[in-house]
């Protein structure tokens, strides 16, 4: 009897634990998408690790086995211990570390000290800077590479034709300027700046500035003003960039491969064909590298002390006055800055598009503006051999615009259901920020970001194309892919937006009894609404112009980044610039319009005045 | 599969003709006879033993299953009877085709406009794919898994990978035409190789504007020069060229190169040779194997990697781009519009130059495949046919410069159609641009000297003289 009443007293006290458990809204979100996440990250991953093991025909753990199929550990063998070991492993992987810190440095300088004086200063041309220095981040990364070449390459130094700054002043930069590198870092670091200025933008605009107001009465100086109190409190920030940026380059194949700068995941790439097997351990190493940041950005979360810069209280921000002369200047200079590495490009792009053959000239040379043509943008057949391969004009070029159309539908889908996802996983981590479970599902999200774009790709060409199921080449597989991908862009940016939020926020509306569907669309979303439209557009933006995730998943026409890719590699700069051009329109013209509508669009979510 | 299985029972039936003591004298020395594309020699058989060998290779066909069976009959078959045969499979379906060349895009309209010629009712759709980065055999190998493929066939360059990958594993399937068979002087039976859709040249070309003279082969490696060309481990055929200078008749040619150049120019290349004679001796290779392997070390050591042949064509054709020689595609000539400071006669083929010795270029193959689990084989069968044997299947490629049917009917009517030979010529018949004399297949391969790609010699070198290759630093690299 005893016993009887005992076990329901067990059971009900357990079903009320499932009660309380599931009325809290953050843990359904935390339960439901631990489960998915953990399935759609660990199968790419179980499946790159497996394969290498797997013996691979025509490769060399078939050379080395004597089998054709089968399991073996050579793989592990032959890259870490062979007289290639060198050229294939070490050098490639300090290369891809020296890159990758040195793009994170050279994005959270640039671009953390662009979102300071933006948001924290009165410098002049704000509007304006804040819109144009996040092209870099619209355009695919590699178009800066080729800019970078057609800029700087000269035929005393690279061996090729001469460059723009060969031809018209007669300079010949030195090698390490114009390949390997330095430009390499400089290129991701300036494609990467915008997640800085977007990420640490978005903590210094909803800062309050009391904090600081206090030390400054207490007679601290700037300096340590800025050292003790400001940095710490974009300390989230800084570190969430470092992860993306990390990550991101790491993993950057087109960029070292059009600087000739030797990589983990050119490497990945040049060995595929023969050395199969240990190139998935190239990319297993990568995954290593982004775990261990993970980690090491985990531990400071845990660890760190409360970084609420949103309070219930009323906040107010200063601005730090540079001076009569000074804000001018500061905004001179940014904007010659920005000129080169955002208007210069774009003029470069749109000027390819009349040049008579890729990266020809002469016109300037010349001063002969006959040289220029219209045929890239009007000819309308593709019978005349007129130097266009068989392709007709930009605008009548069906190749060009299906893949536009694919491209929308694409990175809108995936900007939406990553967005939301991002976002409930943020705001639910928040909220269970002790929770172990919480920290796992945080950094099972996050996880596909650290993966190589290249190999999440082949593993989900490996796994949705086989006997079963057959997606290669439907928009299913793409969104599936770009969703998994991108939760982390909306992850981190709702994390580091709610971690600022003060609980008693959402406390003051859960004792009124406000269901949690109108705290979240009536105060936590409002209220953090420019970081959680990041966690939207920058799935959108990275969507929109993401190669080396979906070159697997499908055709070549199928969406626009794969059709760039295509003109780049064949030389045909004209179309690839075309199609550049009518990115950048694009993501301006959402930008535009999320600003309309929202008053939160990504650049002014940072650069608006409050 | 189907290739061994016959082999094998032509052989069992070969050796029972012998064991049942006939008196007929044997046919061949050891296995079976190999007729290679392009050869016109025909073999000459006596009437019995050739119809014991049709009923036995029938027999072979009514034995095989699936995708082989298919084959089989369809190379009996005549154009009329396979095209009809992929009308009744393919109407209203959708044909998906992988290519490393995106021309298959514009030859299968041309094929759907020709079967409407037969049946004015038929119609496909299709999707034409040309993956990057070598990503095609990924792509093939993981599509092979399921019961139904997505592809129908395949066009596909690289030699060696096709052996390795593909056709060792039984993922590709060679179909051979009766027609195009016929127009080589051979069988579909008798043929014993990939199906070659054309081979592509990659030829030797310097810009003419400073004073460099490239009149031997060696002196693109002599000292400080630093040829464009593709780095061999984007494009997979750049590096079978390598491993093909190592088969005899090229290192001979390299020798014979060699040989012709002054004392100066080989008493920097002789360093090298004697330091790799016991290299070419442990890997097996002929007498001139060490001329082989020092051309090769000091091509890699020199050669400025580039990441496309079209780039490598718009640096060279540039007046800026002074005494740079490169080794790229002959046809990406045809795209250069003339301006100030471009044009074609800013560059010469170095192998068109009175006096040049030794190797001029570079020959590879796109071949033609189904896929062992093709949805549409008819159809497959018929687009492959259509490809190898019509001028206007051809024409898709055949319209330009450099690349040269493997069909001798197709290619002739081709030359006669677009008149490659004086391509450069204009409507006056004045030589205006005689890098674009395209001097033809014929040419190349003999006083051109062009290198080509065997599948089987390149599969074997891979892992031989191709891991000595991996061991040498590029230039790109060791420049930093």
């Amino acid at each position: 009897m005893e016993n009887t009443i005992a076990r329901k007293k067990k059971s009900a006290i357990l079903l009320n634990k499932i009660k309380t458990f599931f009325v809290k809204p953050q843990n359904v979100i935390l339960l439901m998408f631990g489960i998915v996440l953990t399935c759609s990250t660990l199968a790419p991953v179980i499946a790159i690790v497996r394969d290498t093991f797997v013996i691979h025909p025509g490769t060399i753990d078939q050379h080395l086995t004597g089998k054709s199929s089968g399991y073996s550990l050579v793989n592990y063998i032959d890259l870490f211990t062979s007289r290639l070991a060198g050229t294939n492993l070490w050098k490639p992987l300090m290369n891809t570390v020296l890159l990758s810190v040195l793009a994170c440095l050279i994005s959270i300088l640039y671009g953390g000290i662009f979102a300071y004086l933006v948001t924290r200063t009165d410098m002049r041309c704000k509007k304006y800077l804040s819109s144009i220095f996040i092209f870099p981040y619209i355009m695919p990364q590699w178009t800066l590479a080729v800019v970078w070449q057609h800029m700087f390459n000269s035929n005393k130094v690279t061996g090729t034709a001469d460059g723009l700054l060969a031809s018209l002043f007669h300079v010949a930069m030195p090698k390490w300027f114009c390949q390997g590198l330095f430009p390499s870092a400089l290129v991701l670091g300036l494609h990467y700046a915008p997640f800085a200025y977007i990420l640490i933008g978005g903590i210094f605009k909803n800062m309050d500035a009391n904090l600081e107001e206090a030390a400054t009465i207490l007679d601290t100086p700037r300096w340590k003003i800025f050292g003790r109190v400001t940095l710490p409190m974009v300390k989230p920030a800084i570190l969430s960039t470092i992860l993306l940026v990390f990550g991101s380059a790491m993993g950057s194949y087109p960029v070292p491969h059009y600087l000739n700068l030797t990589t983990l995941s050119t490497k990945y790439i040049s060995m595929n064909s023969k050395y199969t097997g240990e190139a998935s351990i190239l990319a297993i190493i990568m995954m290593i590298f982004g775990v261990l940041i993970l980690g090491f950005n985990q531990t400071t979360l845990t660890s760190r002390r409360n970084f609420t810069t949103v309070t219930g209280k009323s906040g107010q921000l200063s601005k730090v006055h540079l001076g009569r002369a000074g804000k001018h200047i500061v905004a001179v200079v940014f904007i010659i800055l920005t000129f080169f590495t955002s208007i210069w490009p774009i003029v470069l792009f749109a000027l390819e598009t009349f040049l008579p053959n890729p990266g020809d000239y002469s016109f300037l040379y010349t001063g002969d503006f006959s040289n220029l043509t219209t045929k890239w943008w009007i000819t309308h057949e593709n019978i005349t051999e007129n130097g266009m391969y068989g392709q007709q004009g930009i605008l009548y070029n069906p190749t060009i615009w299906h893949a536009f159309k694919g491209t929308l539908f694409l990175a809108v889908m995936c900007a939406l259901i990553a967005g939301t996802i991002g976002t409930l996983i943020g705001y639910s981590v928040a909220k269970n920020r002790r929770s172990k479970w919480a920290g796992y599902v945080n950094n099972i999200a996050f996880l596909p970001y650290l993966m190589p774009s290249i190999a999440v790709g082949a593993a989900f060409f490996i796994l949705f194309s086989n006997q079963h199921i057959n997606l290669f080449n439907t928009y299913t597989l793409l969104i599936i892919a770009g969703v998994v991908k991108y939760i982390p862009f909306a992850s981190r940016s709702s994390l580091n937006s709610m971690l600022q939020l003060s609980n008693e926020i959402e406390e003051a509306a859960i004792i009124q009894n406000i269901p949690w569907i109108k705290r979240m669309t009536r105060i936590i979303i409002p209220i953090q609404k420019s970081s959680i439209i990041s966690g939207y557009t920058l799935p959108f933006m990275t969507c929109i112009r993401e190669l080396s995730l979906f070159l697997l998943l499908c055709t070549q026409g199928f969406i626009l980044s794969t059709t760039l890719d295509y003109f780049d590699e064949m030389g045909l700069y004209a179309f690839s610039s075309s199609i550049n051009l009518i990115l950048i329109l694009t993501i301006l013209l959402f930008n535009t319009l999320i600003d309309l509508f929202t008053g939160a669009s990504l650049d002014s979510g940072v650069g608006k005045e409050k | 599969m189907n290739r061994k299985v016959v082999s094998l029972i032509l052989t069992a039936a070969m050796a029972a003709t012998l064991l049942a003591g006939c008196g007929s004298s044997s046919s061949g020395g050891g296995g079976g006879s190999k007729t290679d594309a392009g050869s016109s020699a025909a073999s000459t058989e006596s009437a019995a033993p050739a119809a014991t060998e049709a009923a036995t290779q029938k027999e072979a066909a009514e034995d095989l299953t699936g995708i082989d069976a298919i084959i089989a009959q369809a190379q009996t078959m005549s154009a009329e009877d396979l095209y009809k045969k992929a009308i009744e499979e393919s109407n209203g379906k959708t044909f998906y085709g992988v290519g490393n060349s995106s021309r298959g895009k514009t030859a299968l309209p041309l094929f759907i406009d020709h079967l409407k010629t037969i049946d004015p009712g038929y119609n496909m759709e299709f999707e034409w794919q040309q993956p990057k980065n070598n990503k095609i055999f990924e792509q093939l190998s993981a599509d092979s898994l399921k019961d139904t493929g997505t592809f129908a066939m395949t066009l596909i360059q690289d030699g060696n990978q096709i052996q390795t990958k593909m056709v060792d594993t039984g993922i590709l399937k060679t179909y051979i035409p009766k027609e195009w068979a016929e127009a080589n002087g051979t069988t579909a039976d008798a043929y014993d190789g990939f199906l070659p859709l054309q081979t592509l040249n990659k030829v030797f070309m310097f810009n003419n504007t400073g004073s460099a003279k490239y009149t031997n082969c060696w002196d693109f490696i002599y000292k400080d020069q630093h040829p464009l060309y593709m780095d061999i481990d984007s494009e997979l055929v750049g590096k079978n060229f390598l491993y093909m200078l190592t088969q005899d008749k090229y290192a001979d040619m390299l020798k014979a190169a060699y040989d012709k150049l002054d004392d100066a120019h080989k008493a920097y290349f002789d360093p090298v040779i004697k330091e790799l004679s016991q290299d070419a001796e442990d890997f097996g290779l002929g007498e001139n194997g060490a001329y082989a392997l020092a051309w090769i070390k000091l091509w890699v050591e020199n050669y400025n990697a580039q990441t496309d042949d079209g780039p490598i064509c718009n640096t060279l054709v540039d007046k800026s781009a002074k005494d740079q020689a490169g080794l790229l595609v002959y046809s990406k000539l045809r795209s250069v519009e003339e301006s100030a400071t471009v044009s074609v006669n800013n560059i010469t083929v170095a192998a068109y130059q009175d006096g040049y010795t030794g190797i001029g270029g570079y020959g590879y193959c796109h071949y033609l495949f189904l896929t062992k689990n093709s949805p549409l084989p008819w159809t497959a069968c018929a687009f492959i046919q259509y490809m190898t044997c019509t001028v206007d299947g051809f024409s898709a490629w055949g319209k330009d410069m450099g690349g040269y049917s493997a069909n001798p009917e197709v290619a002739k009517q081709t030359e006669e159609t677009y008149h490659h030979q004086t391509g450069g010529q204009d409507e006056s018949g004045k030589d205006v641009y005689p890098a674009k004399d395209d001097r033809g297949y014929d040419w190349w391969t003999t006083t051109g000297e062009l290198v080509l790609e065997d599948p089987q010699y390149c599969a074997d070198a891979a892992f031989g003289v191709g891991s000595w290759i991996e061991t040498l630093t590029k230039y790109a690299d060791a420049s930093k």
